[in-house]
Protein backbone atom coordinates (compact mmCIF):
# COMPACT_ATOMS: atom_id res chain seq x y z
CA UNK A 1 0.00 0.00 0.00
CA UNK A 2 1.15 3.55 -0.77
CA UNK A 3 0.49 6.66 1.28
CA UNK A 4 -0.42 9.70 -0.81
CA UNK A 5 -1.82 13.08 0.02
CA UNK A 6 -4.00 14.26 -2.86
CA UNK A 7 -6.18 17.39 -2.65
CA UNK A 8 -5.43 17.53 1.09
CA UNK A 9 -6.92 14.06 1.52
CA UNK A 10 -4.82 11.26 3.04
CA UNK A 11 -5.03 8.23 0.75
CA UNK A 12 -3.98 4.72 1.56
CA UNK A 13 -3.93 3.22 -1.90
CA UNK A 14 -2.82 0.01 -3.54
CA UNK A 15 -1.08 0.06 -6.91
CA UNK A 16 1.86 -1.67 -8.53
CA UNK A 17 2.11 -0.74 -12.20
CA UNK A 18 4.39 1.83 -13.84
CA UNK A 19 2.03 4.74 -14.51
CA UNK A 20 0.76 4.94 -10.93
CA UNK A 21 4.24 4.31 -9.50
CA UNK A 22 5.57 7.21 -11.55
CA UNK A 23 2.68 9.66 -11.13
CA UNK A 24 2.01 8.78 -7.52
CA UNK A 25 5.61 9.49 -6.47
CA UNK A 26 5.02 13.26 -6.40
CA UNK A 27 2.15 12.87 -3.92
CA UNK A 28 3.79 10.60 -1.34
CA UNK A 29 3.18 11.69 2.23
CA UNK A 30 3.40 10.42 5.76
CA UNK A 31 0.38 10.21 8.04
CA UNK A 32 -1.04 8.02 10.77
CA UNK A 33 -4.65 7.74 9.70
CA UNK A 34 -5.92 7.70 6.12
CA UNK A 35 -9.10 9.59 5.21
CA UNK A 36 -9.73 7.20 2.33
CA UNK A 37 -8.52 3.70 1.49
CA UNK A 38 -8.47 2.56 -2.14
CA UNK A 39 -7.81 -1.16 -2.41
CA UNK A 40 -9.06 -2.59 -5.70
CA UNK A 41 -8.73 -6.41 -5.72
CA UNK A 42 -6.49 -7.83 -8.47
CA UNK A 43 -9.38 -9.98 -9.71
CA UNK A 44 -11.46 -6.85 -10.40
CA UNK A 45 -8.65 -5.21 -12.36
CA UNK A 46 -8.28 -8.40 -14.38
CA UNK A 47 -12.03 -8.54 -15.00
CA UNK A 48 -12.07 -4.93 -16.24
CA UNK A 49 -9.01 -5.70 -18.35
CA UNK A 50 -10.93 -8.54 -20.02
CA UNK A 51 -13.79 -6.15 -20.76
CA UNK A 52 -11.39 -3.57 -22.26
CA UNK A 53 -8.63 -5.63 -23.92
CA UNK A 54 -7.40 -2.62 -25.93
CA UNK A 55 -6.05 -1.16 -22.67
CA UNK A 56 -3.06 -2.47 -20.74
CA UNK A 57 -3.45 -3.65 -17.13
CA UNK A 58 -1.32 -0.61 -16.26
CA UNK A 59 -3.92 1.69 -17.93
CA UNK A 60 -6.74 -0.13 -16.14
CA UNK A 61 -5.11 0.41 -12.74
CA UNK A 62 -4.53 4.09 -13.55
CA UNK A 63 -8.14 4.65 -14.72
CA UNK A 64 -9.86 2.80 -11.86
CA UNK A 65 -7.72 4.11 -9.00
CA UNK A 66 -8.53 7.57 -10.39
CA UNK A 67 -12.25 6.82 -10.61
CA UNK A 68 -12.21 5.58 -6.99
CA UNK A 69 -10.43 8.71 -5.83
CA UNK A 70 -12.82 11.08 -7.63
CA UNK A 71 -15.83 9.24 -6.22
CA UNK A 72 -14.38 9.57 -2.70
CA UNK A 73 -13.67 13.26 -3.38
CA UNK A 74 -17.43 13.94 -3.31
CA UNK A 75 -17.36 13.26 0.45
CA UNK A 76 -14.87 16.10 0.96
CA UNK A 77 -16.76 18.98 -0.67
CA UNK A 78 -15.02 18.24 -3.92
CA UNK A 79 -15.49 17.06 -7.47
CA UNK A 80 -13.55 16.43 -10.66
CA UNK A 81 -13.97 18.54 -13.76
CA UNK A 82 -12.76 16.97 -16.98
CA UNK A 83 -10.56 19.88 -18.08
CA UNK A 84 -7.04 21.11 -18.62
CA UNK A 85 -6.06 23.51 -15.84
CA UNK A 86 -3.47 26.22 -16.29
CA UNK A 87 -2.13 28.40 -13.47
CA UNK A 88 -1.48 32.04 -14.32
CA UNK A 89 -0.97 34.99 -11.93
CA UNK A 90 -1.85 32.76 -8.97
CA UNK A 91 -5.21 31.52 -10.29
CA UNK A 92 -6.20 28.24 -11.93
CA UNK A 93 -8.22 28.51 -15.15
CA UNK A 94 -9.97 25.31 -16.16
CA UNK A 95 -10.64 24.66 -19.85
CA UNK A 96 -13.28 21.98 -20.18
CA UNK A 97 -14.45 20.11 -23.29
CA UNK A 98 -15.05 16.67 -24.74
CA UNK A 99 -11.92 14.61 -25.47
CA UNK A 100 -10.29 15.58 -28.74
CA UNK A 101 -11.63 19.15 -28.82
CA UNK A 102 -8.29 20.75 -28.00
CA UNK A 103 -8.25 21.73 -24.32
CA UNK A 104 -4.70 20.44 -23.80
CA UNK A 105 -3.66 22.08 -27.06
CA UNK A 106 -5.02 25.38 -25.79
CA UNK A 107 -3.25 25.28 -22.42
CA UNK A 108 -0.03 24.17 -24.18
CA UNK A 109 -0.37 27.37 -26.26
CA UNK A 110 -0.52 29.36 -23.00
CA UNK A 111 2.74 27.72 -21.95
CA UNK A 112 4.38 28.57 -25.26
CA UNK A 113 3.10 32.16 -25.12
CA UNK A 114 3.85 33.00 -21.46
CA UNK A 115 6.71 30.53 -20.82
CA UNK A 116 6.38 27.25 -18.95
CA UNK A 117 7.14 28.81 -15.55
CA UNK A 118 4.50 31.51 -15.97
CA UNK A 119 1.73 29.18 -17.11
CA UNK A 120 1.92 25.86 -15.32
CA UNK A 121 -0.38 22.94 -16.05
CA UNK A 122 -1.78 21.92 -12.65
CA UNK A 123 -3.57 18.95 -14.22
CA UNK A 124 -4.03 18.34 -17.93
CA UNK A 125 -7.23 16.30 -17.76
CA UNK A 126 -8.85 15.78 -14.35
CA UNK A 127 -8.12 18.48 -11.76
CA UNK A 128 -9.86 18.25 -8.40
CA UNK A 129 -11.90 21.20 -7.13
CA UNK A 130 -12.58 21.55 -3.41
CA UNK A 131 -14.41 23.99 -1.20
CA UNK A 132 -12.43 24.59 1.99
CA UNK A 133 -12.54 27.61 4.33
CA UNK A 134 -15.34 28.98 2.15
CA UNK A 135 -12.98 29.23 -0.80
CA UNK A 136 -12.70 27.21 -4.01
CA UNK A 137 -9.37 25.55 -4.69
CA UNK A 138 -8.02 23.63 -7.65
CA UNK A 139 -5.62 20.77 -6.94
CA UNK A 140 -3.27 18.78 -9.08
CA UNK A 141 -3.70 15.00 -8.79
CA UNK A 142 -1.72 11.99 -10.10
CA UNK A 143 -4.54 11.31 -12.57
CA UNK A 144 -4.03 13.63 -15.54
CA UNK A 145 -5.26 11.59 -18.50
CA UNK A 146 -2.96 10.76 -21.37
CA UNK A 147 -0.22 13.20 -20.36
CA UNK A 148 1.84 13.27 -17.18
CA UNK A 149 1.24 17.00 -16.79
CA UNK A 150 0.16 17.51 -13.20
CA UNK A 151 1.64 19.37 -10.23
CA UNK A 152 1.11 18.65 -6.55
CA UNK A 153 -0.18 22.09 -5.59
CA UNK A 154 -3.36 23.99 -4.69
CA UNK A 155 -4.38 27.27 -6.29
CA UNK A 156 -7.55 29.40 -6.04
CA UNK A 157 -10.04 28.72 -8.84
CA UNK A 158 -10.01 31.63 -11.32
CA UNK A 159 -12.65 30.64 -13.88
CA UNK A 160 -14.25 27.69 -15.65
CA UNK A 161 -14.17 27.93 -19.43
CA UNK A 162 -16.05 25.67 -21.83
CA UNK A 163 -13.92 25.43 -24.94
CA UNK A 164 -15.00 24.78 -28.50
CA UNK A 165 -13.17 24.95 -31.81
CA UNK A 166 -13.77 28.04 -33.90
CA UNK A 167 -12.18 29.85 -36.86
CA UNK A 168 -12.28 33.11 -34.93
CA UNK A 169 -11.34 33.61 -31.31
CA UNK A 170 -14.05 34.81 -28.95
CA UNK A 171 -15.03 34.70 -25.27
CA UNK A 172 -18.51 35.03 -23.81
CA UNK A 173 -19.49 35.00 -20.15
CA UNK A 174 -22.35 32.60 -19.45
CA UNK A 175 -24.95 32.17 -16.72
CA UNK A 176 -24.86 29.22 -14.28
CA UNK A 177 -28.03 27.90 -15.94
CA UNK A 178 -26.17 27.42 -19.22
CA UNK A 179 -23.17 25.85 -17.47
CA UNK A 180 -25.08 23.17 -15.51
CA UNK A 181 -25.53 20.67 -18.37
CA UNK A 182 -21.99 21.37 -19.59
CA UNK A 183 -20.47 20.58 -16.18
CA UNK A 184 -22.66 17.51 -15.80
CA UNK A 185 -21.23 16.18 -19.06
CA UNK A 186 -17.65 16.70 -17.89
CA UNK A 187 -17.67 15.09 -14.47
CA UNK A 188 -18.27 11.57 -13.20
CA UNK A 189 -22.01 11.29 -12.59
CA UNK A 190 -22.60 9.32 -9.43
CA UNK A 191 -25.25 6.62 -9.54
CA UNK A 192 -26.14 6.67 -5.83
CA UNK A 193 -28.58 9.28 -4.62
CA UNK A 194 -26.51 10.50 -1.65
CA UNK A 195 -23.46 11.07 -3.84
CA UNK A 196 -25.53 12.83 -6.52
CA UNK A 197 -26.83 15.18 -3.81
CA UNK A 198 -23.24 15.89 -2.74
CA UNK A 199 -22.26 16.66 -6.34
CA UNK A 200 -25.25 18.93 -6.98
CA UNK A 201 -24.77 20.81 -3.71
CA UNK A 202 -21.11 21.33 -4.61
CA UNK A 203 -22.07 22.56 -8.10
CA UNK A 204 -24.56 24.92 -6.47
CA UNK A 205 -21.68 26.58 -4.62
CA UNK A 206 -19.23 26.52 -7.51
CA UNK A 207 -21.55 27.79 -10.24
CA UNK A 208 -22.97 30.55 -8.01
CA UNK A 209 -19.56 31.95 -7.13
CA UNK A 210 -17.11 31.46 -9.98
CA UNK A 211 -16.99 33.17 -13.38
CA UNK A 212 -18.13 30.93 -16.24
CA UNK A 213 -17.29 31.41 -19.91
CA UNK A 214 -17.55 29.90 -23.34
CA UNK A 215 -14.44 30.18 -25.49
CA UNK A 216 -14.25 29.62 -29.22
CA UNK A 217 -10.66 29.32 -30.33
CA UNK A 218 -8.24 28.32 -33.04
CA UNK A 219 -4.56 27.42 -32.62
CA UNK A 220 -2.67 30.72 -32.57
CA UNK A 221 -1.10 33.33 -30.32
CA UNK A 222 -4.25 35.38 -30.78
CA UNK A 223 -6.26 32.53 -29.25
CA UNK A 224 -4.20 32.90 -26.06
CA UNK A 225 -4.52 36.70 -26.05
CA UNK A 226 -8.30 36.66 -26.50
CA UNK A 227 -8.73 33.89 -23.96
CA UNK A 228 -6.44 35.39 -21.28
CA UNK A 229 -7.80 38.92 -21.64
CA UNK A 230 -11.37 37.66 -21.60
CA UNK A 231 -11.22 35.44 -18.53
CA UNK A 232 -8.47 36.66 -16.24
CA UNK A 233 -9.37 37.61 -12.69
CA UNK A 234 -9.12 41.39 -12.25
CA UNK A 235 -7.36 42.21 -9.01
CA UNK B 1 -50.33 9.34 -10.87
CA UNK B 2 -46.78 9.94 -9.74
CA UNK B 3 -43.27 10.58 -11.01
CA UNK B 4 -41.27 7.44 -11.77
CA UNK B 5 -38.58 6.44 -9.31
CA UNK B 6 -34.99 7.13 -10.16
CA UNK B 7 -34.96 10.90 -10.49
CA UNK B 8 -33.63 13.61 -8.22
CA UNK B 9 -34.86 17.24 -8.20
CA UNK B 10 -32.45 19.77 -6.75
CA UNK B 11 -31.87 23.52 -6.92
CA UNK B 12 -28.48 24.35 -8.40
CA UNK B 13 -27.35 27.97 -8.67
CA UNK B 14 -30.92 29.23 -8.99
CA UNK B 15 -32.14 26.57 -11.44
CA UNK B 16 -34.41 23.63 -10.66
CA UNK B 17 -32.78 20.64 -12.25
CA UNK B 18 -33.74 16.98 -12.48
CA UNK B 19 -31.16 14.24 -13.01
CA UNK B 20 -31.56 10.48 -13.19
CA UNK B 21 -30.04 8.36 -10.43
CA UNK B 22 -29.60 4.62 -10.07
CA UNK B 23 -29.91 2.46 -13.18
CA UNK B 24 -31.41 5.28 -15.26
CA UNK B 25 -28.27 7.35 -14.76
CA UNK B 26 -26.40 4.94 -17.01
CA UNK B 27 -28.47 5.58 -20.15
CA UNK B 28 -29.46 9.23 -19.78
CA UNK B 29 -26.70 11.77 -19.36
CA UNK B 30 -28.86 14.86 -19.78
CA UNK B 31 -30.30 17.36 -17.34
CA UNK B 32 -33.94 18.49 -17.19
CA UNK B 33 -34.52 22.10 -16.16
CA UNK B 34 -37.86 23.12 -14.63
CA UNK B 35 -39.27 26.55 -13.88
CA UNK B 36 -40.67 27.22 -10.39
CA UNK B 37 -44.19 25.98 -11.13
CA UNK B 38 -42.75 22.92 -12.86
CA UNK B 39 -40.58 22.16 -9.83
CA UNK B 40 -43.59 22.63 -7.52
CA UNK B 41 -45.66 20.20 -9.59
CA UNK B 42 -42.76 17.73 -9.75
CA UNK B 43 -42.29 17.79 -5.95
CA UNK B 44 -45.98 17.15 -5.38
CA UNK B 45 -45.95 14.32 -7.90
CA UNK B 46 -43.21 12.46 -6.04
CA UNK B 47 -46.12 10.96 -4.07
CA UNK B 48 -49.27 9.68 -5.76
CA UNK B 49 -51.62 12.59 -6.53
CA UNK B 50 -54.57 13.42 -8.81
CA UNK B 51 -54.78 16.34 -11.23
CA UNK B 52 -57.51 17.96 -9.11
CA UNK B 53 -55.34 17.78 -6.01
CA UNK B 54 -52.45 19.33 -7.93
CA UNK B 55 -54.67 22.23 -9.01
CA UNK B 56 -55.73 22.80 -5.38
CA UNK B 57 -52.09 22.78 -4.23
CA UNK B 58 -51.14 25.33 -6.88
CA UNK B 59 -54.05 27.59 -5.90
CA UNK B 60 -52.91 27.42 -2.27
CA UNK B 61 -49.29 28.21 -3.15
CA UNK B 62 -49.50 30.72 -6.00
CA UNK B 63 -51.56 33.78 -6.68
CA UNK B 64 -53.26 32.45 -9.83
CA UNK B 65 -56.83 31.76 -10.91
CA UNK B 66 -58.21 28.25 -11.22
CA UNK B 67 -58.19 28.31 -15.01
CA UNK B 68 -54.46 29.10 -15.14
CA UNK B 69 -53.68 26.44 -12.54
CA UNK B 70 -55.65 23.83 -14.51
CA UNK B 71 -53.86 24.82 -17.69
CA UNK B 72 -50.43 24.55 -15.98
CA UNK B 73 -51.25 21.12 -14.60
CA UNK B 74 -52.52 19.86 -17.98
CA UNK B 75 -49.44 21.15 -19.76
CA UNK B 76 -46.95 19.79 -17.27
CA UNK B 77 -48.58 16.41 -16.87
CA UNK B 78 -48.78 15.94 -20.63
CA UNK B 79 -45.13 16.92 -21.14
CA UNK B 80 -44.06 14.60 -18.30
CA UNK B 81 -46.12 11.83 -19.89
CA UNK B 82 -44.55 12.58 -23.25
CA UNK B 83 -41.10 12.20 -21.68
CA UNK B 84 -42.20 8.89 -20.10
CA UNK B 85 -41.59 10.19 -16.58
CA UNK B 86 -44.94 9.23 -15.05
CA UNK B 87 -45.69 5.89 -13.43
CA UNK B 88 -49.46 5.26 -13.68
Amino acid sequence: MHKLRVADINLLIKYKYDTMLKQGAFYEADFEKPNVTIDIPDEMLEQWHKESPHLTIDDIEYVYTGASFYEALLHFNGFMLHSSGVVKDGYAYLFSADPGTGKSTHTALWQKYFGENNAMIINDDKPAIRLTDNKLWVYGTPWSGKTDKNINMKVPLGAIVFLERSENNWVKEIEPKEAIPLVMQQTIRPVEKDKMIMLLDMLDRVLSSVKLYRLGCNISDEAVEVSYNGIRVEE
Amino acid sequence: MKIKDGYLLREVAGSNIVVPIGEGAMDFSGVITLNDVGAFIWKNMEEDITKDELVRKILAEYDVDEETAKKDVEEYVSSLKGADLIAD
